[in-house]
């Protein structure tokens, strides 16, 4: 239907906007600042790689496997980072980072440099498009579910303030770890995804500038929301593609639009107190929503 | 052979502390991961190979390299920092991140990819000593650091400049409200410690013989990583905190032999650490 | 068996006792007052009875069991609820959204019944009455961290009432108020009083403290240095003594 370079690119942000909507539950909802989450999703990526490649378990089935052992790693991961707060959190989470790319680096178990290959993914190009797009729409849903779920106002509360959370009866060790077991479980959704689109993983993909570029996908969108999450995936999913024919200056490119965005719309594109969604309110003449604020 | 590791940990961590002491200060009165400092860092190497090209005179590069990377410093305060402070956490982070990676691509398109050699030779020859052998540069990078901590620790505890840095570290509402003039004290931070971070750069290209685009990447998740062992903020733990890790991994690494990346190494350190004393080594609650 | 009972409770930061061996107790359905000056230890006292700070020394009980081993959350789900000197809303949230927090207790432990959606007409009803016994009705659409300090002091009132709480701490609620919101607010305390809520009311407004309190326990450097009737305290020599040199002197 469309040709190969296209899908590709499509397949690569479908993933993306997964990973972004994954991290905004964690850093936007639950306000935990992660900088490791590109750990998480090559924790579910090599999962998955060696699955199928070591079992040779179908995609499938996998899938599910992959998705609770994410889950739990993310969990357990998140004990050291329920010891400290704030920029100390920040900076456990990149030492998270570096720490699991070194061990698939570095662990003959994970192949080492030379990575997985030889996934084999059942579907042809195309199917894999329709299949991501239906993994979006799925979580799209469930994180709509989320935010008005009792599990969700108990994340926002933490992000807004944790003693004062925890003096209205949330628990807010427990609700930090279901954030981190809920954000990584949809990372291993990504990397299953990721590891059978591409049939060859290595560490390299999923080192700390791509837990920036993920965390750079939320805030420029809107941190905290979930159209700010979608279209912070597709923009900074397809500049790469964009500005391919100035290929020299595209990496200076997307460090001046990080430093241009957090300048002058420090809320992103979609923030709930930016310049697009208050023309987008004064245009619609909504009378303000009573409960949710956007 | 153990004092021989010993001697070159000391270096790399004297340096280390060196790039951390600037980001501390910064932390300290601002409260942001200033990761762009690393790209001062890198600017400082340039500047001074700049120099150096035009006079091969290691002090004077080491000198107007030290007055370049303050300036730069301020104007990252002034430009960058200053409208973004009342905003939460994570824009002023993200802003950095952003201009570090802009600058490395600066570096990298105005000097070339490449790695630019930087032989400079102070003239203060090595040391032997029994079995240690502490080299030309190794002791270049020992007196410089030695004599800027030992700057650093007068001007902190002996001025009335310092007193007030530490007063307004403590609590910048407080600070100004006893009439320290904290916008000034807040740049004199980014001024020093930028200068720091200049001077770092010029002696790691000069004990390394390498001047690069990227040279500032690892140093600003190291730096990072050593900020928070010392306790965020906290000046005399940040030193103690470079030493540690700059000893730490090349120890480790020297004499164990085990095969693992030197710079998750800082970081497992640093986890480690941080589980039993969550506000780092030196800092409190 | 008193309803709340603080046994030797001690508290000491960097060596610093901000509490030293204090002792009191709290009848059902009345209202204790706490008063001394500033620094005395009055707020370390509330932090350390809702779980937010361990004690260095002493015992806690709260109808007949100890709780100061407990966290947060746990001592909030047993029925205490409390309200901040400096004010915490959540910030970001819309007025009635604060309160909806509050009744989750009972939604947060189960793993099912937390996927529950918050938002049901049950919930927003109840919410909208808490709000109007606070006089908040109108402002249930407002962003919490935009309203004036004097409905963010009434809007931590209400999430504390949504806990449905037996035990209220309140931590100078008056203060930053306008005098003319004194006389509503002590109406609204007297009110929870009489529904059964038993009250401790940290207040610096000797007026307001004398008003409605049957008892007042009187902290100075962390310790306890007067316990009676309003009466009593007032004409204490130790109490006048603490209070010499404060701004707020007694009535
Ligand atoms: N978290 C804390 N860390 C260190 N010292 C504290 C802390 N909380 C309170 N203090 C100290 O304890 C003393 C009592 O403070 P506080 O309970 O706030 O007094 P009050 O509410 O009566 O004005 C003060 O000296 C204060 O500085
Ligand atoms: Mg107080």
């Amino acid at each position: 239907m469309f040709g190969g370079y296209i899908i590709t690119v499509a397949v690569t942000i479908g993933i993306y906007i997964i990973l972004a909507m994954s991290l905004n539950i964690i850093t936007g909802y639950a306000g935990q600042i992660s900088l490791g989450h590109a750990a998480f999703w090559g924790i579910g990526a090599y999962c998955s790689a060696l699955l199928s490649t070591r079992l040779g378990l179908p995609f499938w089935i996998g899938l599910p496997m992959t998705i609770a052992i994410t889950a739990l790693t993310g969990s357990l991961l998140a004990i050291p980072c329920l010891r400290v707060r704030e920029d100390f959190l920040a900076i456990t989470t990149i030492g998270i980072n570096f720490v699991v790319q070194a061990v698939f680096l570095y662990v003959p178990f994970f192949g080492g440099a030379m990575g997985i290959g030889g996934i084999r993914s059942p579907f042809s190009t195309s199917s894999f498009f329709w299949i991501t797009l239906i993994f979006v729409l799925v979580c799209i849903v469930l994180d709509r579910w989320l935010v008005t779920s009792w599990i969700g106002l108990a994340l926002e509360s933490i992000r807004e303030d944790e003693t004062a959370a925890a003096i209205s009866g949330i628990d807010v060790v427990r609700f930090k770890v279901a954030a981190f077991a809920i954000g990584s479980g949809l990372t291993g959704l990504a990397g299953h995804l990721y590891a059978h689109f591409m049939t060859f993983i290595s560490a390299d993909d999923f080192g700390f500038p791509q837990s920036i570029v993920i965390l750079s996908m939320i805030v420029f969108g809107g941190i905290g929301t979930l159209r700010g999450a979608i279209l912070g995936a597709i923009i900074l999913g397809v500049a790469p593609e964009i500005f391919r024919p100035v290929l020299d200056y595209r990496t200076l490119i997307y460090g001046g639009l990080l430093i241009f965005m957090m300048r002058f719309q420090p809320g992103g594109i979609l923030g709930d107190q930016s310049v697009l969604p208050k023309l987008f309110r004064m245009v619609r003449q909504r009378s303000p929503a009573l409960v949710r604020s956007g | 052979m153990i004092w021989q590791q010993f001697a070159n940990g000391l270096a790399i961590g004297s340096v280390y502390a060196l790039i951390a002491l600037g980001l501390t200060m910064v932390y300290g009165v601002l409260r942001i991961l200033h990761i762009a400092h690393a790209g001062v860092y890198a600017l400082g190497a340039y500047v001074g190979l700049l120099v150096f090209r035009f006079i091969p005179n290691f002090w004077l590069a080491l000198a107007i390299t030290m007055v370049a990377s303050s300036f730069a410093g301020i104007i990252l305060q002034r430009y960058l920092y200053a409208p973004l402070l009342a905003l939460p956490r994570i824009v002023p982070l993200i802003a950095s991140i952003g201009l570090f990676i802009a600058m490395e691509e600066i570096f990298r398109l105005i000097a070339g990819p490449y790695i630019l050699a930087f032989p400079a030779d102070p003239g203060l020859g090595g040391i032997e000593w029994g079995i240690v052998r502490i080299t030309n540069n190794q002791f270049l990078v020992f007196l410089v650091t030695v004599s800027l901590l030992a700057t650093l620790w007068f001007v902190m505890s002996k001025t009335k400049l310092g007193l007030a840095m530490k007063a307004t570290s403590q609590d910048l509402e407080i600070a100004s409200v006893m009439g320290i003039n904290t916008e000034r004290i807040i740049a004199t931070n980014f001024l020093i410690g930028s200068a720091l971070a200049g001077a770092a750069g010029v002696l790691v290209g000069v004990y390394f013989n390498s001047v690069y685009p990227t040279m500032g990447s690892i140093p600003a998740y190291k730096a990072l990583a050593i900020i928070v062992l010392g306790g965020l903020g906290s000046i005399p733990g940040t030193v103690l905190g470079g030493l540690l890790i700059g000893l730490g991994e090349t120890l480790l690494l020297g004499l164990i032999n085990i095969p693992f990346p030197r710079d998750a190494l800082a970081f497992i350190i640093m986890i480690i650490i941080l589980m039993f004393r969550p506000y780092g080594l030196l800092g409190k609650e | 068996m008193a309803f709340l009972e603080v046994r030797c409770l001690t508290k000491e930061f960097y060596g610093l006792r901000a509490l030293d061996r204090v002792d009191f107790s709290v009848e059902e359905r009345k209202i204790l007052g706490i008063i001394g000056p500033n620094g005395a230890g009055k707020t370390t006292l509330f932090n350390i009875i809702s779980g937010i700070l361990r004690p260095t020394a002493g015992e806690i009980q709260f109808q007949g069991a100890r709780i100061n081993h407990l966290k947060p959350h746990q001592i909030a789900m047993a029925g205490i609820a409390r309200t901040f000197q400096i004010v915490r809303p959540f910030g970001n949230f819309t007025v009635l959204k604060n309160v909806l927090v509050g009744f989750g207790h009972r939604f947060y432990p189960g793993l099912f019944s937390s996927a529950y959606r918050f938002e049901k007409e049950t919930h927003l009803e109840r919410a909208r009455e808490i709000l109007a016994r606070v006089g908040m009705e109108t402002y249930q659409g407002s962003i919490a961290k935009n309203l004036p300090l004097g409905l963010k002091k009434h809007l931590e009132i209400a999430r504390a009432l949504a806990l449905d709480p037996s035990l209220l701490l309140l931590d100078e609620p008056m203060a930053g108020l306008q005098y003319e919101e004194f006389e509503k607010l002590a109406g609204l305390i007297r009110g929870l009083r009489e529904e059964g809520i038993t009250i401790v009311l940290i207040e610096h407004n000797m007026q307001v403290v004398m008003d409605l309190c049957e008892r007042i326990v009187v902290l100075d450097h962390g310790v306890k240095i007067a316990e009676g009737s309003p009466e009593e305290v007032r004409t204490d020599p130790q109490v006048i003594e603490a209070y010499i040199g404060q701004e707020e002197t007694v009535a």
